[in-house]
């Protein structure tokens, strides 16, 4: 059972070495910064590593958090920050990271299988199906805005950008996993949204 | 210049001026590409936040904490080995450089005519190696055949090192 105390509660705790604490607040976010490290690494072992990877590194840090801002935007930007420093190692073995070529591929092959079992699938599959096609970049900030409660004003701390640049970029990922769900839900995008 | 569905997206947002949020609400109720429009992004809206959280394995947390506690067991561990070889390596050459000054220093002979004219006599007890007999060719082949396998050990170990932190 999780407790209920506040994130800032839980690292006051754990600075004073209770290493439990840190266990609650790893609980606390881990389901979030695991998502938000497979809109990079495309693959759970990956995923886990870099989530771990963050984790870790949190903690090495924890004395040095502000508290200016949210804990969970802090350590967002932890995620953002490992999980670039990994898709540039991966790089290369890829293309390129802003190749859309390279998620187009899976897309293709998905669609694919999907057409012959698109009656058996929930919308959020789909939808989640379409956000995995999206450049990293894309998923995030509609991973932030959607499920990670930041504003604005907190993706663009986490992203290291300014806050216009994450309401174009929003609206542009918004735009792009539009067309990808009505691309993989083909004529049935209607009836579902 | 902003398209209707960029000035929509602001208007669900909440993201625009307090005069712009009034312009828009009006163009909703009053025009039908505009009611249309706002339908559309407000169920797509909705559609996005029901978005689902991939769930890390049973044992992540676990994992964390037992990556956190390694670190932790090696650091000390790091420290402890470093500080001893450094302290031994420093009072080896401490007491080295002080018996040479002992050595230098009891053997020093100033004579009365000249403070310039300093001799050095190493103590009679002390024996300096015949390196002639020592230093013969068999012990400098040897000496070079192990400093050739020694380089080849430490580039071939330094290679695989870059290699894996590449790879890493």
């Amino acid at each position: 059972m999780q407790s209920k105390l506040s994130d800032i509660e839980l690292i006051e705790q754990t600075l004073a070495g209770n290493q439990f604490a840190y266990a609650d607040l790893v609980k606390r976010h881990q389901r979030f910064v695991f998502t938000l490290a497979m809109r990079f690494a495309k693959g759970r072992e990956d995923a886990e590593e870099i989530a771990q990877d963050c984790f870790v590194k949190a903690y090495r840090s924890l004395a040095s958090f502000q508290r200016q801002s949210k804990f969970s935007t802090w350590l967002y930007s932890i995620v953002y920050t490992t999980a670039m420093t990994f898709l540039r190692k991966k790089r290369v073995d890829t293309d390129s990271i802003d190749d859309e070529g390279t998620f187009v591929q899976v897309e293709s092959q998905q669609s694919a299988f999907d057409t012959n079992n698109i009656e058996n699938k929930s919308r959020s599959f789909y939808l989640n199906q379409a956000i995995e096609q999206l450049l990293p970049d894309d998923a995030t900030i509609i991973t932030l805005f959607y499920k990670g409660e930041q504003s604005l004003e907190e993706i663009a701390q986490t992203m290291g950008i300014e806050t216009n640049t994450v309401k174009v970029k929003l609206f542009r990922a918004r735009q792009r996993l539009k067309e990808k769900l009505e691309r993989n839900l083909k004529h049935e995008v209607k009836e579902l949204i | 210049m902003n398209t209707i569905e960029e000035k929509l997206w602001n208007y669900i947002d909440g993201t625009c001026t307090p005069a712009e949020q009034e312009d828009i609400a009006r163009l909703i109720e009053q025009d039908e590409a505009y009611a249309a429009k706002y339908a559309e992004l407000t169920a797509l809206n909705a559609e996005f936040a029901t978005m689902e959280l991939d769930e890390p394995p049973m044992a992540f947390s676990y994992n964390v904490l037992e990556a956190i506690r390694y670190e932790k067991m090696l650091a000390p561990l790091k420290a402890t080995i470093n500080k001893k070889i450094i302290l031994g390596i420093a009072a080896f050459f401490v007491l080295s450089i002080v018996a040479l000054l002992a050595v230098v220093c009891s053997s020093v002979q100033v004579s009365g005519n000249s403070l310039i004219e300093i001799s050095i006599k190493l103590p009679d007890n002390l024996k300096v190696l015949a390196t002639t007999s020592m230093f013969n060719k068999t012990f400098m082949q040897g000496f070079f055949v192990f400093d050739v396998i020694l380089a080849l050990f430490l580039t071939d170990s330094y290679l695989r090192r870059k290699k894996a932190a590449k790879q890493a």
